[in-house]
């Protein structure tokens, strides 16, 4: 919980929107407009609240899409290389968003917070 | 002219933190800042080792407020003649470990919301010599890194600026200029189209000082003018 309460708090500063805003539900492009500045300040923002390195393409799901073009078709395969290219989802979240992937971006809050405690637990 | 500039900070109570990448050049820093010692730092950095990069920075508590960019190899060599492996580590090298650096200071300078970075570039992005053509399109590149970097994060404090100096009478232009043909040129002319060091570092802390801070994102030619004519510039 404190590492949603920490990511809230930044992205509320960042973007300049209410708190109460931002649950671990709320997507990140399609519900709050982050831009690619926005996604900037905030990895650098994470990287030094918790004192990890973020990689932007990694936390903030960039190459989606990309990963997923080069899996072709079955859902197996996709599953699999979500997993392999972003360890710190769950598997039940990657089929999540494999149904998302027509409404718009997919990338939430709890997206965020899975990684964080992920590099977390790296150390 | 690194080293000079580290004392012209010096002089003016500013803290620079000089880059090296071998045991040479930190003993030339060394030596030659030997009055202010305890006043500077040394970081090691070898853009043919990216990752040394990265290492720097994570080594570098101090607040940084400027970045000067000097470091660039030099490739000299017809396009039509150039050895491959070597252009390709000359890119990897002048090019892509500078984008680390930049990405590196730019999540730096964002977290206190100020940072002024100047690139020393050359005038040879617009009138390369003959095997001047690696030098030239990495500076440019490098140039664009600067660029970008400025417009991106301009409106976060962040801004950029790189000088394209003309020919500088230290290090390598020191050795051209000494050519029995230039100087017979130049005394035709009736004067070097050179800069000195000390031109080149007072213009350096005018576009690192607040009094420049309106050049973002931008190239400034300094080369005397000379750059400007329709003759050849030596």
């Amino acid at each position: 919980m404190k590492t949603f309460t920490t990511i809230q708090h930044h992205l509320s500063e960042i973007l300049d929107v209410e708190r109460e805003r931002i649950t671990p539900e709320t997507y990140l492009i399609r519900d709050l407009e982050v831009e690619s500045i926005d996604f900037l300040e905030l990895a650098v923002a994470l990287s030094s609240a918790f004192h990890i390195p973020v990689e932007d393409d990694e936390i903030f799901l960039l190459d989606l899409r990309l990963h997923l073009e080069s899996a072709g078709t079955g859902d197996e395969k996709r599953v699999s290389i979500l997993s392999a290219e972003y360890p710190f989802l769950e598997e039940e979240r990657i089929q999540e968003i494999l149904q998302d992937l027509d409404h718009g971006p997919v990338l939430k809050v709890k997206d965020l917070v899975s990684y964080v405690e992920y590099q977390c637990r790296a150390g | 002219m690194a080293v000079h500039l580290a004392k012209k900070m010096l002089e003016s109570g500013l803290h620079p933190i000089l880059t090296f990448r071998d045991e040479a050049g930190l003993d030339r820093v060394t030596s030659r800042l030997e009055p202010w010692t305890g006043r500077y730092d040394t970081i090691y950095v070898d853009l043919d080792q990216p990752e040394s990069v990265d290492i720097a920075f994570s080594k570098t508590e101090k607040e940084v407020d400027y970045l000067v960019d000097f470091a660039h190899d030099h490739l000299e060599s017809l396009i039509g003649s150039a050895n491959g492996k070597k252009v390709e580590r000359y890119f990897a090298s002048n090019i892509s470990a500078r984008a680390r650096v930049l990405k590196q200071a730019a999540r730096r300078f964002l977290k206190k919301g100020y940072g002024r970075l100047v690139y020393v570039s050359s005038a040879a992005v617009e009138r390369a010599n003959p095997g001047q053509g690696f030098y030239a399109a990495s500076k440019l590149a490098s140039e664009a890194l600067y660029r970008n970097l400025g417009l991106e994060l301009g409106d976060h404090g962040i801004t950029t600026v790189s000088l394209r100096l003309g020919y500088v009478d230290a290090g390598r232009g020191k050795a051209y200029l000494a050519r029995p043909e230039r100087k017979k040129e130049s005394a035709s002319r009736g004067g070097t189209p050179a800069l000195t060091t000390e031109t080149v570092v007072e213009a350096i802390l005018f576009y690192l000082s607040d009094s420049a801070a309106g050049f973002n994102a931008t190239e400034v030619r300094i080369d005397k003018g000379y750059g400007a004519a329709k003759r050849e510039m030596l």
